[in-house]
């Protein structure tokens, strides 16, 4: 026996002609998390088809060129012809100690950097002295270009491998200073009171809780530093060095082997984007903890 | 243990030359394991006399005792549970709650966090972030990150001030069974008359940075909300409340 009630003014409504065929369309559900991960799969493979259609537009346009000669041939290798000078260079063994010089240096003058930034980003940002010290002469020397420097470091660290490795610290180091600075100032001073009242001392208040607070900052430093890393690394290698990806560049513009330029740009391009990756890895990993960013703001 | 608040004045700006008391000469003493209230509207002073008592404010005259010792900076002594419950993010449930006994260095950690994490029913959430719990839940492991040290007093600054009302009237119940069970002294600050009057022991209005009432609470727990004997409490510190308001307005009017 079914009982009969009345409608009511809700029954009523979606029953309604025109509500009807929108409730009445079945639609399948997805879960957000399950589409979230086709999205994301679908995004890779539009990235590399991106990349993938950037080297065939540049391969085309250079085939056509050789064709139609619109301009010397020289001025636009394809990339097949960067590729096969790699493999010339692979061939003749130089290739690689090109590459592990780059990479020595930058890591060296990276870890260099970033080491005395945090030092002395530690001490700025909790010893008045040190701030009333360092920090005016920070300011004053900070702004100028890096690479105004890099005549002076050549004269006071000699042409081997100390000037350049200084010259990639010292260009790590000024970017980043700041951003640890910052990101220990910028502790919320809730956590503070509640760790001290947890029996936590000035010490271990910095070691648990200023620290941690200050990573995520230290990490966009360091990913920010990376792109003048990067810079200060080509720029020492292309005066005055007889290996590495920048001299390579140099070199080659004086045989006008336009190839060979190409390669090294993009080598140096590859291990940049290597690094930025490994970067963005160990920030997932240790950040685990992190909101959900602004593209979670509101599903769509 | 009990606390003792003598001639407290504290102030933060100066008027014409003049300190301009936030607190002026506070006296309280209160009582071992008494849960006590203070009452005021927002700029009263109530914050301030919290964040002394926890040492992290220090009075201009006059000095607070705790179990006869001069209060002189924070201590583990002396729990706090903030307004939004300042967890650390970077640290799981687990991780929060034995912050403090990680710091003694003691054995039992991994027992004790297990017995807190139990006494706020928070059984499976131990490995969630701080992000990742809802506000009622975020409060009660703060309140078991502050008792896991075991503290004298527990200090609460409008711990359900951020909080739904269903969720406000649940963590009041739980708040008077963790007290039931530990008999701490808890020194409880809030803005809202029903909430002290289901709270307290004794219940103090703070007014213009000075005590206004003082007045113990005499009703059985658990406590009736619409008994009439519950309104007359109610009452009689709304007026208390609206008085000073009155007070202020002939001042500025004369």
């Amino acid at each position: 026996m079914e009982k009969i009630e009345a409608p009511s003014i809700h029954d009523a409504l979606s029953q309604s002609q025109f509500v009807l065929e929108e409730m009445c369309a079945e639609e399948i559900v997805v879960p957000r998390k399950i589409s979230e991960e086709r999205k994301a799969k679908a995004d890779i493979f539009y990235k590399t088809v991106s990349l993938f259609l950037f080297f065939c537009i540049w391969q085309f346009i250079s085939y056509m060129n050789e064709l139609s000669q619109w301009f010397n041939p020289v001025f636009l290798p394809s990339p097949t012809m960067v590729v096969q000078t790699g493999y010339e260079y692979f061939v003749d063994g130089t290739l690689f100690n090109h590459i592990g010089m780059s990479f020595y240096r930058m890591i060296v003058g990276f870890a260099i950097g970033v080491v005395i930034a945090f030092i002395l980003g530690i001490l700025i940002s909790t010893s008045r002295d040190v701030d009333n010290i360092v920090s005016p002469i920070l300011n004053m020397v900070g702004p100028i270009p890096v690479f105004a420097f890099l005549p002076m470091f050549l004269i006071w660290f000699g042409i081997g491998e100390a000037s350049k490795i200084a010259l990639i610290a010292y260009a790590t180091f000024v970017p980043l200073i700041t951003y640890i600075i910052d990101g220990i100032k910028n502790t919320d001073p809730v956590l503070i009171r509640s760790a001290r009242s947890l029996g936590a001392t000035q010490r271990q208040v910095f070691t648990k809780v200023i620290l941690n607070s200050a990573m995520p900052h230290i990490f966009a430093g360091m990913k920010i530093s990376l792109a003048l890393t990067f810079s200060a690394l080509v720029v020492a290698e292309m005066m005055g060095a007889s290996s590495g990806l920048g001299y390579i560049i140099v070199n080659a513009k004086n045989w006008f082997k336009m190839s060979d330029m190409f390669l090294a740009a993009t080598l140096i391009g590859l291990e940049y984007t290597i690094f930025y990756g490994v970067l963005t890895l160990v920030e997932k990993r240790l950040f685990r903890w992190k909101k959900a960013g602004s593209d979670k703001a509101i599903e769509n | 243990m009990s606390v003792t608040f003598e001639y407290i004045h504290k102030a933060f700006d100066e008027v014409q030359g003049q300190p301009k008391y936030v607190l002026k000469d506070v006296n309280l003493k209160i009582k071992t394991g008494e849960f006590i209230c203070v009452l005021g509207k927002s700029g009263c002073g109530k914050s301030t006399l919290l964040n002394l008592l926890a040492g992290y404010l220090k009075p201009d005259k006059g000095r607070i005792l705790v179990d006869g010792e001069k209060v002189d900076g924070p201590s583990a002594q002396r729990g706090v549970v903030f307004q939004q419950h300042a967890l650390f993010p970077w640290y799981t449930v687990k991780e929060n709650i034995e912050f403090g006994l990680k710091l003694q260095k003691r054995e039992d950690t991994e027992a004790v966090a297990a017995k807190y994490i139990s006494l706020i029913g928070l059984e499976g959430c131990e490995n969630a972030y701080p992000a990742e719990l809802s506000g009622g839940m975020a409060q009660r492991v703060g309140i078991a990150r502050a008792l896991v040290n075991d503290p004298q007093v527990l200090l609460m600054d409008e711990p359900l001030g951020a909080l739904d009302a269903m969720t406000r009237d649940s963590m009041r119940k739980e708040i008077i069974r963790i007290w039931q069970i530990s008999g701490k002294t808890i020194f409880f600050i809030t803005h809202s008359v029903p909430e002290a009057v289901y709270l307290a022991d004794r219940v103090v209005l703070l007014k213009a940075g000075q005590v206004a009432m003082d007045k113990t609470i005499d009703l059985p727990r658990p406590r009736e909300i619409r008994s009439a004997a519950f309104s007359e409490y109610v009452d009689f510190f709304s007026e208390g409340l609206t008085e000073s308001e009155s007070g202020e307005e002939t001042i500025i009017a004369e």
